[in-house]
């Protein structure tokens, strides 16, 4: 009774942001994530410690079962996990230390202890993804914001930054051209690409979902960038006509798992990430083909791509596309490998004209 | 006292009420001594305790009070002169007085005085005195010859540890000469019966002495990583849980003692036992002479208890070793990594990856190919800072091996690497039947394993550290 009651109450800014996302509403107001949040509630140690021992023994008894259901977490993560919550909740980290200690103390958190039960029960039971029960992942060096409703960036697509940096080390007239992240999420790359690009760069992100393009404008704010990166809410290059022809580079994490693969992922994505974000049809590729296509004429002669895909079936899929298909509008073209040794992304030029 | 001293105190005895009221203004003779060589014509006129040294010097009265430049500046000339005060007496001369050492808040000048020669003379053999100089005269020889500057990263290196190395001498030197002249001084003043310049003078040796104990220590932490930050990892030996659990033990006692020190510490890499404890971790300390201390913990440490995961309530002897790598601040004499001698690794569940998986585990593994050194990062909470941390521990362990590569072409210190096996046991922890801190090198102990255990380890530190300065000299 508590605890639903609890939850529907924690649930309801979130749901009300949800309800109301459709394309014309644009007065979105996004999650504050827990560790900006004012460190208002007070609580003592050890009714601290009685929580965190609570919770560090649910994740224990958790063992390897979701790692065996679904490729899941398992309980050393979820320790891990523990800790982060801990040190994004508590507003003084030195008193973390002291917690078998010095009991009586009091300490100041961002949220007060009976939500952290709840918060860490959605963990658990519901497999709620770490990251929307803080509010935030940690991705390269940034801090960024997410929430349902937005696809939480992968630790693969950082790579796609340094793919850009090094394009535009070897040739740095892109540097000062117009780029495009195209499906922006979080705005992860985008603001990832606009830190190499700097104050010189200007960078247009585009996502159809409006709780995305919301959650990405607070992360460019955080980061004093809304003067380099445009949100604009639509699908794909639609919202891009102005600048047909004139890219200097796009890059894009598109939707890629076929259609059929979803209902088998791991439990934190199937049940709690953006369908709309990761469901690319019956083979999961028909947002790669459309990207392959818009870059014909979106991109300036010259210009730089990096798209990201499901895996080398995908590369090989997308680069015959290329060739076949699109033969003399891409050169060197490549397939790059994530740190897992899976052929992850593509990247390549669009041909100078003749 | 010398006559001449007595005859020219008589005929200036205002420019001796004038010394006082210098000698109160200021915090020390070395600060006068600077300003007041700098031009020896004024120095007639502003008679500070160093100017009329320097005057009575024309007289050949004062042995130590010959020309700074002389004294400092050539160590060939430095070396085969001793200090020493107006009647003769040098630091050496005071140790052999054998005066007694009273507590410091006894007002006697011989105490203090034989307190400082002392903590000169342990500051002196923790330097390596003899090897200093020398070592000094040959690199000074060496900065003379012309052609130095052809290379220009061995001249820097070369002025770089010349400069450091006249750094210490001079510190030491005017230590001596500034215990000298308040010796001097002392004498004049009873004579002279003033009192309150006898008072003032004694309370000068006084912070002198308890400023030498600090110098004492920082002589102990001359080596040239010293200064560094530095990586702490343990790692726990066979036994299962119980040794896991020890592991953890030592990991939270550098912790603790690292925050009393006022370091800053950064988990970098921590493998969580199955039941309890660590395999093995790594911090990272940050502050000034982390290594220079926590180098005196490489080795492995010995735990004696009943193990609380025995149910059979049996004891148990368990292990964890420690290794301490500096981290290196100056650029240039890091190693160069080339990117394409890594291969990168991430720990992530199989599968496909990507938009199929949410997870929070991004821990990078960074194998440097050529000399199969790998680093671990997991602690990090981006894939991207696991890598920049895991390539920060990389880097100092490729330095570490480079340095200890050209100390075996210097013959010297190659133990921090070698006694990082497991035969190598430093210290032992006895918990049951009795309770006892040991440590195997240096024998010394204490009773109380909890407070070591909280990080009280500084004692154990310090007495390993002067050990094996001494152990040094005797080798060498």
């Amino acid at each position: 009774m508590l605890k639903s009651c609890a939850v529907s109450r924690l649930c309801r800014p979130l749901c009300s942001s949800l309800s109301l996302s459709s394309p014309n509403s644009l007065c979105l107001k996004p999650q504050v994530p827990l560790f900006l949040r004012p460190p208002i509630y007070s609580t003592r140690l050890s009714d601290l410690r009685k929580w965190h021992d609570w919770a560090k023994s649910l994740a224990s008894s958790i063992g390897s079962t979701f790692e065996r259901l679904d490729n899941g977490p398992d309980s050393s993560h979820l320790c891990r996990e523990l800790k982060w919550l801990m040190e994004d909740a508590v507003e003084d980290h030195s008193l973390l230390h002291q917690m078998g200690v010095e009991s009586d103390r009091r300490v100041k958190t961002r949220a007060d202890l009976e939500e952290l039960y709840n918060l860490w029960k959605q963990r658990i039971e519901e497999r709620r993804p770490f990251q929307y029960i803080v509010g935030c992942e940690h991705w390269r060096d940034l801090v960024l914001s997410v929430q349902e409703g937005v696809l939480i960036p992968r630790p693969e697509t950082e790579l796609i930054v340094d793919l850009v940096c090094d394009a535009v080390s070897k040739n740095e007239v892109l540097k000062g051209g117009i780029w495009a992240d195209l499906g922006t999420g979080s705005g992860a790359l985008a603001i990832g690409i606009c830190k190499i690009l700097g104050s010189g760069g200007r960078l247009i992100a585009t996502d159809l979902s409006a709780a995305a393009v919301a959650v990405a404008a607070y992360n460019v704010q955080r980061y004093s960038l809304q003067d380099i990166i445009e949100l604009r809410e639509g699908s794909w290059f639609k919202p891009l006509d102005d600048v047909e022809g004139k890219l200097a580079g796009l890059v894009s994490n598109p939707p890629y798992i076929p259609s059929t693969d979803i209902s088998g992922l791991q439990a934190e994505v199937s049940r709690h990430e953006p369908r709309l974000a990761l469901d690319a049809g019956v083979d999961g590729m028909d947002a790669l083909f459309h990207l392959c296509d818009g870059a014909v004429s979106f991109l300036k002669p010259g210009g730089f791509f990096a798209f990201e895909t499901n895996g080398e079936k995908q590369c090989r899929a997308l680069v015959d596309y290329m060739e076949n298909n699109r033969s003399g509008s891409f050169c060197k073209l490549e397939i790059v490998p994530d740190f897992a040794g899976i052929q992850r992304f593509v990247t390549g030029y669009r041909r100078q004209a003749i | 006292m010398s006559k001449f001293l007595q005859r020219s105190c008589r005929r200036s005895r205002v420019n001796f009420q004038r010394l006082r009221i210098l000698f109160s203004s200021s915090s020390g003779f070395s600060s006068f001594l600077h300003k007041s060589w700098g031009n020896h014509s004024e120095s007639h006129h502003v008679l500070t305790p160093s100017s009329w040294f320097w005057f009575a010097s024309k007289y050949r009265h004062f042995s130590h009070s010959f020309p700074r430049e002389t004294i400092l500046v050539s160590t060939g000339s430095f070396a085969a002169t001793e200090l020493s005060t107006s009647d003769g007496l040098t630091v050496e001369g005071i140790l052999a007085n054998n005066w007694t050492i009273l507590p410091e808040n006894e007002s006697d000048w011989k105490s203090h005085a034989t307190a400082l020669a002392q903590s000169i003379h342990v500051i002196k053999r923790r330097l390596q005195w003899k090897n200093l100089i020398v070592r000094c005269t040959l690199l000074s020889a060496e900065l003379n010859k012309p052609d130095l500057w052809d290379d220009p990263v061995h001249a820097g290196k070369i002025s770089r540890e010349h400069g450091s190395l006249l750094g210490k001498m001079k510190e030491v030197n005017a230590l001596e000469q500034e215990l000298l002249e308040h010796i001097d001084m002392i004498k004049l003043a009873r004579e002279e019966k003033d009192v309150e310049l006898e008072s003032d003078l004694l309370k000068a040796l006084l912070n002198m002495r308890r400023n030498s104990k600090e110098k004492e220590l920082e002589a102990m932490l001359s080596g040239e990583q010293d200064p560094c930050s530095c990586y702490i990892e343990v790692q726990a030996g066979a036994g299962g849980t119980e040794s896991m659990d020890w592991a953890a033990m030592v990991m939270q006692m550098y912790k603790s003692w690292a925050q009393r020190r006022g370091y800053k510490v950064t988990v970098m890499d921590e493998m969580p036992g199955e039941i309890a404890g660590i395999k093995r971790a790594t911090i990272k300390v940050d502050g000034e002479f982390a290594f220079g201390y926590a180098k005196a913990e490489i080795g492995v440490h010995r735990l004696v208890r009943i193990s609380p995961f025995d149910s059979n309530k049996r004891r148990h002897t368990s292990f964890a070793a420690v290794a301490v790598i500096p981290i290196l601040g100056n650029e240039a004499s890091r190693v160069q990594i080339n990117e394409s001698d890594l291969r990168i690794e991430r720990f992530r569940a199989g599968g496909a990856g990507g938009q199929h998986v949410n997870t929070t585990e991004s821990a990078v593994r960074i194998i440097h190919i050529p000399t199969g050194v790998t680093a671990t990062c997991q602690n990090e909470r981006s894939q991207h800072q696991n890598k920049a941390s895991a390539m920060a521990v990389l880097q100092s362990r490729l330095d570490q091996l480079e340095m200890a590569r050209q100390a075996q072409f210097n013959a010297q210190h190659t133990q921090s690497l070698t006694d990082i096996t497991w035969g190598n046991q430093i210290r032992s922890y006895v918990l049951h039947p009795y309770r006892m801190v040991k440590d195997v090198r240096t024998n010394y102990e204490v009773s109380d394993p909890d407070s070591v255990l909280n990080g009280d380890l500084d004692s154990f530190i310090f007495s390993y550290l002067s050990a094996s300065l001494d152990k040094e000299e005797y080798d060498a």
